[in-house]
């Protein structure tokens, strides 16, 4: 029993160790303002996790660097959500009632974004959506739950502006078995038989690894471009996959989540695989729509010595930025206040000016749509293909 | 009869073959020790990573990191079994419990140095062979399936037909008796931990290559190693190769006829089925 006391001690201490390393705690003082980020830093969309990180320690260097808000330092409260809608709840739960912070911002995960934005509202605590799509999130009109990031709605629309622009005839939609997979794949089959683009629709398990039996359906019905909607990893195994079974470059795979297209080991999985896929994304380098976006991207390289790359950073810079100015503007830390300085709000954030939408009915109450852009990889350079006015070159097909 | 048949038949005997190694190590384990090391599929993903550390960081040829990285896990799985398995010989609840704790330890650990991208050792060999004129399949995957086909035989050839495959039936089939005959049943037992975990190891550099390792990617891996332990038969290897084949040959069939978007599921139908028909998996023993 002597070894067993050893073994279980090595483990504790072990376990200890890592989840201290892991997880570092943000000390807390009463001089400080509070503010409550959620968002996945571990799971299979931990890489979000690290980008926010990134964001929130750009935004962070920018209030304090200006002295902080309402007299006060501004500290983050950054809350693991997993990407698992129970885990995210249980952070808000935390953040509400034990940090006491006034509001919480961030997320990535539609189904996560759903159940905190439930949660958020019961407490009367605004709550600020970075990056969860389901247009669930804002079509419920909820007094304390604002977006400013992509609805589904919003995306879809652009991309089927492009589909047409391009001339694309039929299309193969993959979506994984998701909120946001599942309700985007909805919207965009409406949009497809509105746009009389010939298509096909196959759902994928959210963490397959394999996808042959998926990609040899698509071979079959040979399409011209590929509609990816899968997020996390399993997006690269797809389109590595879809160049050994011989799908691409015949036909573009468009991948509809964005950063796993840029995130670092994006070509190491893909290899020359990744050549002319196309994704969406709310940033680049060349389309910098103001001060702000250009502060943003010389701040991030100073940083972190390198030009940033998942545009989720920005995201929950973004929304960050807009949480400080609602708090400044309404001289208080009151839920109330907070979303009336929100729904006032006219900040200017590297995606452009905030307006949330006020009028209610629509996804687009308290909903703020970041332009989005779609970009092709040529020659492992990203070119931004679409819209006409910000892009860089064309579209590159076989 | 068409060449989408064809597709999905090799398909899923293609992942049924790497299913059942991935599932080898741990039916080793589970048959000699009576052991259930939860993680096992931890001990896959940071061979994955050695080989990657080793072939993109270093530099090192894939001859080399390959065997590196088996040897490596071995060594680990050693000390796993002399300073955490060892004290609980007596009580298989300690051993599940710690071997429990112990995934999660190292998933964070793999989280920490690793960071969450997925990390992939270059491919052994590029291209996709075009199957009898059917379809084209990615010719990595024939070779990973290869090295497991070769891994399997090895590890079969080991336990029926040399001297130390011996001393691990003997102890296996009766720890008491072996031990009077004169065998070490504890190093029989640190070696077959080991060599479950060397397993583990050669079936994370195979796979690492088509499958990239994540600090999260031994949970599904471990996943699929116990249905197919249970379906197979605590203990059998040949229940493994077995069992293995059958989930990956229902997973793509399902996959491709009923649904992709519910995959995992059919390996859990297949286990309940078992489990009702007979639940001591299709090769087990009979409980006396």
């Amino acid at each position: 029993m002597k070894g067993i006391r050893y073994g279980w001690i090595l483990l504790i201490a072990v376990a200890f160790f890592t989840a201290t390393i892991c997880y570092p705690s943000i000390s807390i003082s009463a001089d400080t303002i509070k503010i409550g980020v959620v968002g996945p830093r571990t799971g299979s969309a931990a890489a979000t996790g690290t980008a926010f990180a990134e964001g929130i320690d750009l935004a962070l260097d920018y209030i304090n660097g200006k002295g902080g808000l309402l007299g006060k330092k501004v500290e983050v409260v950054f809350e693991d959500t997993g990407g698992v809608p129970e885990k995210g709840v249980a952070a808000v739960e935390k953040l509400v009632n034990r940090d006491k912070v006034p509001l919480v911002v961030g997320t990535s995960h539609s189904s996560v974004g759903i159940a905190i934005s439930e949660q958020a509202n019961r407490y009367k605590t605004p709550f600020i959506i970075a990056e969860s799509w389901a247009d669930e999130i804002t079509s419920k009109n909820y007094k304390y739950i604002f977006r400013a990031g992509p609805c589904n709605t919003g995306v879809v629309s652009e991309i089927i502006k492009w589909l047409k622009a391009e001339g694309f005839k039929k299309a193969s939609l993959v979506a994984e078995n998701t909120d946001w997979g599942l309700g985007i794949k909805k919207l965009t089959v409406e949009a497809l038989k509105e746009a009389n683009i010939e298509f096909q629709t196959i759902d994928t398990e959210r963490n397959s690894k394999d996808h042959y039996t998926e990609l040899s359906k698509i071979m079959k019905y040979d399409p011209e471009i590929i509609l990816a909607f899968v997020y996390g990893f399993g997006v690269h195994y797809f389109i590595a996959q879809a160049n050994e079974v011989g799908l691409t470059p015949k036909a573009i795979i468009f991948e509809g989540a964005g950063p796993p297209s840029l995130w670092p080991q994006f070509w190491e999985n893909v290899g020359d695989a990744g050549n002319l896929e196309c994704f969406i994304s709310s940033m680049h380098k060349s389309a910098q729509p103001n001060q702000v976006a250009k502060d943003y991207w010389d701040n991030y390289v100073k940083k972190f010595g390198k030009e940033p790359s998942d545009y989720k950073s920005r995201s929950i810079y973004r929304v960050l930025l807009i949480a400080f100015d609602a708090i400044e503007k309404a001289n208080s830390l009151d839920g109330d206040k907070l979303v009336d300085a929100l729904e006032k709000s006219n900040v200017t954030v590297p995606s452009g000016q905030v307006n949330f939408g006020t009028e209610k009915g629509s996804v687009w109450y308290h909903q703020f749509q970041p332009p989005m852009l779609i970009i092709q990889w040529q020659d492992r350079q990203q070119t931004v293909i679409f819209p006409e006015n910000v892009a860089t070159g064309k579209l590159i097909r076989e | 009869m068409n060449s989408l048949f064809f597709m999905y038949l090799t398909n899923g005997i293609v992942m049924g073959i790497i299913f059942a190694l991935s599932a080898l190590g741990v039916s080793l384990i589970v048959g000699i020790m009576n052991v259930i090391n939860f993680a096992h599929g931890e001990l896959y993903i940071f061979a994955g990573y050695i080989s990657y550390i080793l072939s993109v960081k270093l530099g090192i040829s894939f001859y080399f990191a390959i065997p590196i990285a088996i040897l490596t896990i071995f060594i680990i799985g050693i000390l796993i079994e002399e300073s955490l398995i060892k004290p609980t010989y007596g009580n298989d609840m300690y051993s599940l419990i710690i071997t429990f704790i112990l995934s999660i330890v190292l998933q964070n650990f793999a989280l920490l140095v690793f960071g969450p991208f997925p990390n992939k050792p270059p491919n052994w060999i590029s291209g996709a062979t075009n199957m009898f004129g059917l379809f084209r399949y990615g010719n990595q995957r024939l070779v990973s399936c290869l090295a497991a086909i070769g891994i399997i035989i090895i590890v079969f050839l080991l336990i029926k037909k040399t001297w130390f495959g011996k001393t691990i039936r003997a102890v296996s089939q009766d720890r008491e008796t072996a031990s009077l005959m004169g065998i070490d049943t504890s190093k029989v037992n640190m070696l077959s931990f080991g060599l479950g975990c060397a397993i583990a190891g050669a079936a994370g550099v195979v796979l690492a290559p088509i499958f990239p390792v994540t600090p999260l990617a031994g949970v599904e891996i471990s996943l699929i190693a116990f249905i197919i332990l249970v379906i197979g038969g605590m203990g059998s290897l040949w229940g493994c190769i077995i069992g293995g084949l059958i989930i990956g040959i229902v997973q793509s069939f399902g996959a491709a006829y009923i649904s992709s978007g519910y995959k995992d599921i059919f390996g859990f139908i297949i286990l309940i089925l078992v489990l009702f028909i007979r639940p001591s998996g299709l090769f087990g023993r009979k409980a006396l």
